[in-house]
């Protein structure tokens, strides 16, 4: 039996990393793409401003890109450290994925960003260019592999358990890459990358226009950051209510949390716009609600309904039960292997072989659960919601808010006088830390969502984790954060000492004349008196 | 030669993606839906980009026409 203040130590030492890790990974996403943006203009118009974008730039996405990587090796490790059970059931499945990964898209991305950083003097322009969009690509298949990994959790598909292995295999690869659950998270993260990137740019601009100094770069960093920011935010509003409709189906009792929905309702249901869960009482207190609203975003119907934790828990408690039997055969097939009756019982349930693991955590031996223990199980299937429920208002507040702020940046950009809107350049600065927000929390919604489980329906997280001591996990869980703060110490540090230092050569206008930023200010009608 | 291996390279390219379109459209929609999405906003950046410069370069054309008629 594991220790649960182990598990719980495991789970705090790896959303920990995960939460570190993602400060990194959504700039170079999207950073990488901007920068194949800027570079393709370089390319196509010849003037040499854009080489100086697009270096200044890359300088600060290598930068990003070098600690992304140093935090993300920890966490390969981190599932043969801490959860070895999970790695030995689903490792068939899970490890190919993370080797496509290594061996694909981390080579393809390491190749190239070489040749990207040094190959500026030693490549044709249109070459350069072609790397820099490999950079790009490698970059997001990396976040694919990964993602199609983690959505295995959240829905696994392609892989069945194996009696005679006594654990998961993978059946069909393709299933596993083109699941539905794949698809829309990685379209729904890389491009919660593309408007990260987008938000960092224009806020970095908007400090230079406000300093006055770089005008030229910054200018057109704008323009072309807000265009870019303004597609992908519409974009990963639009995924993310796919990715809703899909996971929703997946996962109900991930929905019901988001939701903060007890009690199952009659068609049309009305949204939770605020509420305080109590998971003890199951109910909410102070809710405001907009009627039929929840019917609509979720089922994108007035006739549909959506399934309360009371439903739930209920076809929770049958499934348990169904389960139990799978669990015993499986005890039974461990100490007679291929014991046609015991093989026969399991086949007949093991459907809902996850759901009877459920019940050992407080059952050594399922057959003899008493009908407490069972409820207790069901309890367990539903997710602790308050922290779900404000996670996800939080994340589609701060979608909405980088919506807003980019149509407005656009119409500024578009009419070429975002420089005099100094009270918008000031807000584009304190935009920067929000996208980053977002991601974070977007990553609490599925995580905590799908908890009790590791794997859905299939492998619940108490069975998962290593049998370490309670020692050696605060010991390493107190070395990840010094370590994982450091390195976000170092990233700031370097990225706020390049930007302060600003792109290396003084700007050279498209003849190759040297410009000065108070001549090219003046230039701008009433940028002077701004 | 060169034209012609231009025109190579060009159809190797268009057969790829279509036979990509083929096969993603069928089985991975939203895989296919991010390769054109993300193309069509890098350009739709791209482009952004060189009209800021022909915005300025078109201000700074009407400027001295002004100071001309003057």
């Amino acid at each position: 039996m594991h220790d649960i203040t182990v598990v719980d130590l495991s789970r705090w030492q790896f959303a920990l990393t995960a939460l570190y890790h993602f400060l990194f990974v959504p700039l170079t996403l999207g950073l990488s793409f901007l920068l194949a943006a800027m570079e393709t203009v370089y390319v196509t118009t010849g003037k040499p401003i854009y080489r100086e974008i697009t270096q200044f730039w890359g300088k600060l996405f290598l930068i990003n890109f070098a600690l992304g990587v140093a935090t993300g090796l920890t966490m390969e490790f981190e599932f043969g450290t801490n959860w070895s059970f999970y790695s030995s059931f689903v490792g068939d499945i899970f490890g190919a994925p993370l080797a496509i990964e290594g061996l694909m898209a981390f080579f393809l991305e390491a190749t190239f960003i070489g040749m990207m950083v040094f190959g500026w003097d030693r490549l044709k322009r249109g070459q350069h260019l072609a790397v820099t969009y490999m950079v790009a690509l490698g970059s997001n298949l990396s976040a694919l592999w990964i993602l199609i990994a983690n959505s295995f959790m959240q829905a696994p598909e392609g892989a069945s358990f194996n009696p005679t292995t006594m654990r998961m295999e993978l059946g069909s690869l393709t299933q596993l890459i083109f699941s539905h659950d794949a698809q829309a998270k990685f379209v729904h993260t890389s491009i919660a990358g593309y408007v990260t990137g987008a938000i960092f740019v224009a806020g970095v601009s908007a400090w230079y226009l406000l300093q006055r100094r770089h005008v030229e770069l910054a200018r057109r960093s704008f323009r072309m950051a807000v265009l870019f920011g303004v597609l992908a935010t519409a974009g990963v509003i639009t995924l993310g209510d796919a990715l809703g409709f899909i996971g929703g189906q997946a996962q109900p009792t991930k929905l019901a949390a988001m939701e903060g929905l007890w009690k199952s309702e009659p068609a049309p249901m009305p949204f939770n716009l605020i509420a305080f869960p109590s998971q003890q009482e199951q109910l909410n207190r102070g809710q405001v609600q907009v009627p039929y609203a929840l019917s609509l975003l979720v089922t994108h119907s007035l006739d549909g309904t959506v399934p309360g934790v009371d439903q739930l828990e209920q076809a929770a408690a049958a499934r348990i039960r169904d389960g139990i039997p799978a669990v015993s055969a499986l005890q039974a097939l461990s100490a007679h292997p291929g014991d046609p009756a015991a093989l026969a019982q399991f086949r007949s349930h093991q459907k809902d072989l996850g759901y009877g693991f459920l019940v050992q955590r407080y059952a050594a031996d399922v057959s003899k659960a008493t009908d407490e223990q069972i409820a207790t199980a069901a309890r367990d299937t539903i997710p602790q919601v308050a922290p779900i429920f404000w996670s996800f208002r939080a994340m589609v507040a701060m979608g909405l808010a980088m919506l807003a702020f980019f149509v407005l940046a656009v119409i500024y950009s578009m009419r070429n006088n975002v420089e005099h809107k100094r009270w918008f350049l000031k807000i584009a600065v304190w935009m920067i830390p929000v996208p980053f927000l977002a991601c974070e929390t977007g990553w609490l919604v599925a995580e905590l969502g799908r908890q009790p489980w590791t794997v859905y329906g299939m492998l619940p997280t108490w069975m998962s984790a290593s049998t370490h001591s309670v020692g050696y996990m605060v010991f390493s869980l107190i070395g990840f954060v010094a370590l994982y703060t450091a390195f976000i110490i170092a990233e700031m540090y370097l990225m706020v000492r390049a930007i302060r230092k600003g792109p290396d050569e003084p700007h050279a206008s498209g003849d190759g004349r040297l410009i000065n930023d108070r001549s090219q200010a003046a230039r701008v009608a009433g940028y002077a008196e701004g | 030669m060169k034209t012609f291996l231009q025109f190579v390279l060009f159809m190797v390219i268009a057969v790829v993606v279509i036979l990509m379109a083929i096969v993603l459209g069928g089985s991975g929609a939203w895989y296919f839906a991010w390769l054109v999405g993300t193309g069509m906003i890098v350009l739709i950046t791209a482009a952004g980009g060189a009209l800021l410069d022909a915005q300025d370069e078109h201000a700074a054309d009407e400027a001295r026409a002004r100071v001309a008629d003057a």
